[in-house]
């Protein structure tokens, strides 16, 4: 085999065609790479926001939180089967969507606020106070979840906003929730928040920690089963997953089908390149061959040349689309048309997909110049 | 052999390479084309919103109504010509068979005076005030749900539980290109008498008005929400337009992803040109310098670069655009218009192409522009000297 020494100096000595050819790739694979980090984004904030212990009610014929209701009276009878657990097992929330203004002054958009029981914080572990204090229960405090505080007017701590005339609710706190969309949200007392829709005795969904995942079934069938309510009982992990499916699966057509077509281009640049090497060395070529290398060796050479300089550009892009890391990225709900906001998640798998996708856009692109390689004749080369 | 002939041949004598230059650079045209359409398309129903007409939702949240008698208050505004309400039904077919559509509880007195868009015959008109449970589709959505005219419809509804069902009185026909053809209209007062609605009794979800002076118009807002500003359900009213984009605000993020990646490819299609301009000077230094020495000025060199690079961009953009006037005006976009969903009208407009070309062009300049003047500034000692 011809020492890879050879590709890497020859890459060295067109430093500037290299360089060419590389970043076209780096370039593709900054927008793939940004694609599948946008995806995993989606999943964290909206799928694993559920924990496998937990299951969500809604009534029958909802999708979403929001527009689905239940009375008051039916918390109780939730409460009743053994498969829920002792403490802090049930509780019952209030959805809305309010109208909100955008800080930037760009149009007015959709804010998810949640009106949550005394315990609902406590029952979801990930939940981080980061600014300010908890809101005491009975008051008028909201706190605001960390990807849309600020971004809209009155939602900062320290803000206020209407939820109905002359009854301000105010901001006291910041809260994380583990990158989850719980932090796209605002957060209220139960009552205070249903008062003021007028929708008392109403919550839209119920929250219930089962003493083990493998209860699901079992709670399941009794809760469904019974004729006095007609509710679908879920586990949480899969009605994220639902709601976040048409999201996820548009934004990663949409990324990975322009990483494609993007490729087509930045192969051909490899190619352009690699044939460029190949018209250039075949003086080279033919020495090798003379000196005994077979044709074999020289198909290989140029192909792993054409891999090294691709992987270069895949190496300059994922460094590159690490600084996507710092932008948050709004994206809508369909079931509640309100904005989450995103970030893109770098995990170690994407680096890796990655790598292998520029590793092979190099394959590709040089195939063909590697062929015409080896095919050189030695004794035609020596004479040119 | 003049000048013009040396370059002639000079671009075809490494074939291959000017060939695969020139497709790398229609794709990318392609690719800008395609790209771009799609964010016009995007906007398309946004931006044909009609200019005189104006929402009025509740203050607070977009799920929340509005009383019945809000419509009679708002019809008393100056300036207010016509005025009508639509109730949000959260449709959903039982059978699944599109993902999604929308479902508007409406006046069937008034909708079709403000709603200009959609339009119906007297006839079909008069059937439908005569039939309580009466509904109008628009042609896309009675061809994916199999119904036609005289058929029984059920539809689900998110919001309000178990089956509905309707009979189809007539087909709303589209007058504008962006105008949704997947909406189903039915009678309000039919939902308004059904005992599962008991909830939104006398509600109405949001108003649509027509003002005679759409120059005006947020003085006209403003005078509206001040007529409800002392009840318990205050408005704010703004242009459709606004109102359209509140529900796709979350969709402008996408839109500039769309638009930076429309500048990445472009940014591509430069360093691959730029990189077979380099390889080929690079390749003809000697002859530059053997041009030098025999009594032609740099600028002639710098012409011979830039003009080669500038003819390829040309004729790359020309077949790009070309490829993309078949494929996406003749070839994608009945289909995807056909299919439904977000694309109403997906065709690349003619300045776009105009745009696409201008760019190519001028981005041939930028990519010629470094070997050229590396080109024009060798010493003809130097260039001779060079071999390889």
């Amino acid at each position: 085999m011809v020492p890879i020494q050879y590709n890497a100096r020859s890459l060295m000595v067109r430093k500037v065609t290299t360089f060419a050819a590389a970043f076209g790739i780096a370039l593709v694979v900054f927008v793939f790479a940004g694609a599948l980090m946008l995806n995993e984004g989606v999943n964290r904030g909206l799928v694993t926001a559920g924990r496998p212990d937990v299951v969500i009610i809604l009534r029958k014929g909802s999708d979403a939180e929001l527009s689905s209701a239940i009375s008051n009276e039916y918390l109780g009878l939730f409460r009743g089967p053994p498969q829920v657990a002792q403490a802090g097992g049930v509780i019952g929330e209030i959805i809305v969507v309010v109208n909100a203004e955008r800080s930037d002054g760009s149009g007015v958009s959709n804010v998810l606020v949640r009106g949550t029981p005394a315990d609902g914080i406590a029952f979801r572990p990930e939940i981080r106070i980061t600014h300010g204090h908890a809101p005491r229960p009975g008051t008028d405090e909201v706190i605001v979840g960390k990807a849309i505080s600020g971004r809209f007017k009155g939602l900062e701590e320290g803000g206020s906003f209407d939820l109905r005339r002359n009854r301000p609710l105010h901001v006291v706190g910041e809260f994380s929730a583990d990158g989850s969309s719980y932090e796209s949200e605002v957060w209220g007392d139960l009552d205070k928040v249903r008062n003021s829709l007028g929708r008392e005795g109403v919550v839209s969904s119920v929250r219930v920690r089962l003493n083990s995942p493998s209860d699901f079934d079992a709670y399941r069938q009794t809760i469904e089963s019974d004729q006095r309510f007609s509710m679908k009982v879920m586990r949480e992990a899969d009605y994220y997953a639902k709601q976040s499916e048409a999201i996820g699966r548009f934004l990663m057509i949409i990324g990975v089908v322009m990483a494609v077509l993007f490729s087509l281009a930045a192969m051909i640049g490899a190619a352009i390149t690699m044939n460029g090497a190949v018209a250039h060395r075949v003086r080279e070529i033919g020495t090798l061959r003379a000196l005994g290398f077979s044709g074999r060796s020289i198909l290989l050479s140029f192909l792993i040349e054409a891999i090294v300089l691709s992987v270069i550009g895949g190496v300059i892009g994922s460094v590159l689309v690490l600084l996507l890391s710092f932008v948050k990225f709004p994206v809508i709900n369909f079931q509640t048309f309100s904005e989450i906001v995103i970030s893109f998640q770098a995990t170690p798998a994407v680096f890796w997909k990655a790598l292998v996708f520029s590793g092979v856009m190099g394959l590709i692109g040089g195939l063909v110049p590697a062929i015409r390689a080896s095919r050189v004749s030695p004794i035609e080369a020596m004479r040119a | 052999m003049n000048l013009a002939t040396y370059a002639r041949r000079n671009l075809f004598r490494r074939r291959g390479r000017t060939i695969l230059t020139l497709i790398a650079v229609a794709l990318a045209v392609l690719i800008f084309c395609f790209i771009r359409t799609a964010i016009v398309a995007w906007n398309a129903g946004v931006d044909e919103a009609a200019t005189d007409r104006l929402a009025t939702r509740h203050k607070v949240s977009i799920t929340m109504q509005l009383p019945k008698h809000y419509i009679d208050d708002i019809r008393q505004v100056p300036d207010v010509k016509a005025s009508t309400w639509a109730n949000w039904f959260g449709a959903k077919d039982p059978k699944k068979r599109l993902p999604f559509f929308a479902g508007f509880a409406v006046d069937q007195d008034t909708w079709f005076d403000v709603l200009d868009e959609m339009q119906v015959t007297p006839d079909v008109l008069a059937t439908w005030k005569q039939t309580p449970n009466g509904a109008i589709l628009g042609d896309k959505l009675a061809h994916a749900l199999e119904v036609s005219v005289g058929d029984k419809l059920v539809i689900n509804s998110d919001i309000y539980p178990g089956d509905w069902e309707f009979k189809v009185v007539g087909i709303y026909k589209a007058m504008r290109k962006t105008a949704d053809r997947n909406t189903l209209l039915f009678r309000w007062d039919f939902l308004n008498n059904d005992p599962r609605a008991a909830f939104s009794k006398e509600k109405i979800g949001w108003m649509v008005s027509r003002i005679t002076d759409s120059v005006h118009s947020a003085d006209i807002s403003r005078r509206i929400d001040a007529k409800f500003d002392t009840q318990d359900d205050q408005t704010q009213t703004m242009s459709e337009r606004a109102f359209q984009l509140s529900f796709l605000g979350g969709v402008s993020a996408i839109l500039s992803v769309f638009a930076i990646g429309s500048l990445v490819i472009l940014l591509i299609m430069t360093l691959i040109l730029g990189n077979t301009l380099a390889m080929n000077v690079r390749e003809r230094t000697h002859e530059y310098g053997v041009l030098r020495a025999i009594g032609f000025p740099p600028g002639h060199i710098l012409g011979f670069i830039l003009g080669e690079s500038v003819l390829v961009a040309l004729v790359g953009g020309l077949i790009g655009i070309g490829v993309a006037f078949l494929v996406i005006n003749l070839g994608v976009s009945p289909a995807l218009e056909e299919a439904g969903g977000p694309f109403q009208y997906f065709r690349t407009p003619g300045y776009l192409f105009g745009v696409a070309l201008a760019a190519a062009v001028g981005l041939g300049v930028v990519a010629g522009a470094i070997p050229a003047f590396l080109g024009a500034r060798l010493k003809v000692t130097d260039a001779l000297r060079r071999l390889d």
